[in-house]
């Protein structure tokens, strides 16, 4: 992911709140601190379908707008 | 000016702190740069002296520390065995360990950033496990031997400082576990009826060697009762089948560890390549053992060929191949055995202590500078 977003291209991380510190430190560890992450309900694992797909659509806009900045 | 004041002139390369054990003890509780534990002043000269045991450039990473990916060099790692109480001579075992974990196959960055219990488990061989004093008898996970509490407390050490496992941040495991604080041994060769697990693993017997297992702690199996090599490892594989193992769900490499008691009469019957076929096809569950979620999200997408249309008599193995079941011997007297299961993705990563020139080492004198 870092090294795409080296390359240029529109990139972001999808983590729960607990892993937030930890792809914070990642991001900074390989060089491309301002990565986006974006935040889903925690936990992912463990859950019905349903709830997991609940959590895509909450990270799906999201997305959509980084990408609409990116081109901006 | 000596070599490694040279060093530490370099900006950051050392911090300045009044002589004082309370006051250097409370900024490294400060800064983070612990287990919890109080550690021993890293001070110029103590490093200098762990260093003496080191016949690599002081300066070169030997190791990329995941998951911070911070640079393991002599100099540091030395200062962490200085903190951890280490004896100059451990130094190049400590540094064979945290080479041989820092490999690919280890999968360190799961290892140390899972939610999951695991730690690295060092297992030593050869004739530097006796030099060191390495316990591999009585009591061989627990207290009372300098060289297992303190270089597996300066693995630990530097998987905290120099590789960022720091609780909820580095390390993000659900509970952690006592195997964070150290987790080494030595194998029981002299009381082994089989070859050692370095041998098992491709080394020279004479070798001296290390070999990192991605590890739950050790669960125990007590069985006072068989008599035969089949009675035992029934027992053994009892205990190796569980619901809630990662091994199960992976390719596992787990360590069957048996006390010289079990290992007599397990050899008594059979061959260890024997034995770990034993354990292979035995350790499995009924498949309506496992909740119907994990068998529908889990075991038979994981290994759809294996159990797409099994029922619920079906057996799920706890181990894949009988190849990836390690055996070694340890421990004092007594009736018991233990399963080490490990984090799944992983796998054990064996090396030898050799010098600069490559040759095996014999002895860690063949380290210290003249």
């Amino acid at each position: 992911m870092a090294n795409l977003r080296k390359r240029g291209l529109t990139t972001a991380v999808i983590c729960s709140g607990p892993f937030l510190k930890l792809g914070q430190a990642q991001a900074r560890t390989f060089g491309v601190p301002d990565l986006p992450l974006l935040e889903i309900k925690h936990p992912l694992g463990g859950q019905s379908i349903e709830k997991v797909k609940a959590r895509a659509d909450h990270a799906v806009p999201l997305f959509v707008q980084l990408v609409k900045e990116s081109a901006q | 000016m000596s070599h490694l004041a040279q060093m530490l002139a370099a900006p950051g390369a050392a911090i300045e702190a009044d002589d004082d054990f309370d006051a250097i003890n409370a900024l490294m509780r400060e800064k983070g740069w612990s287990d919890g534990l109080p550690v021993v002043p890293p001070t110029e000269a103590r490093v200098t002296a762990m260093l003496q045991y080191c016949d690599r450039p002081w300066d070169v990473p030997i190791a990329k520390v995941a998951p911070r990916w911070g640079e393991a060099t002599p100099i540091r790692i030395a200062a962490n065995a200085v903190m951890a109480g280490c004896r100059p001579e451990y130094f190049p075992l400590l540094m064979l360990a945290v080479e041989a974990m820092c490999e690919e196959p280890l999968n360190l960055y799961g290892v140390q950033a899972t939610t999951h219990l695991c730690a690295p488990l060092v297992i030593v061989n050869g004739p530097v496990a006796r030099e060191l004093n390495i316990n591999c008898g009585h009591n061989a996970f627990g207290p009372g031997h300098q060289a297992n509490a303190t270089i597996g407390r300066a693995i630990r050490m530097v998987l905290v400082n120099i590789g960022g496992a720091i609780p909820a941040l580095g390390d993000m495991s659900t509970f952690g576990s006592p195997a964070k604080y150290t987790y080494l041994v030595a194998e029981n060769e002299a009381e082994s009826p089989w070859d050692p697990l370095h041998v098992d693993r491709g080394l020279p017997k004479d070798a001296s060697a290390v070999t990192v297992i991605g590890a739950e702690c050790l669960h125990n199996v007590n069985d006072h009762e068989s008599l035969s090599a089949e009675g035992i490892l029934t027992t053994i594989a009892g205990t190796m089948a569980t619901t809630g193992s990662n091994d199960v769900y992976y390719a596992a490499q787990p360590l069957i560890i048996m006390a010289p008691e079990h290992a007599k009469t397990v050899a008594g019957g059979f061959s260890k390549a024997e034995a770990r076929r034993f354990l292979q096809q035995h350790a499995t569950l009924p498949m309506g053992r496992f909740s119907r979620e994990n068998i529908e999200r889990r075991l038979k997408v994981t290994f759809k060929d294996r159990y797409a249309g099994a029922g619920p008599d079906a057996p799920v193995y706890a181990v894949q191949n009988a190849d990836d079941i390690m055996i070694a011997v340890i421990g004092g007297a007594g009736k018991h055995s233990a399963v080490v299961p490990t984090f799944g993705a992983t796998k054990a990563v064996t090396r030898a202590l050799k010098t600069a020139d490559g040759k095996l080492a014999k002895s860690v004198a063949e380290f210290r500078k003249s």
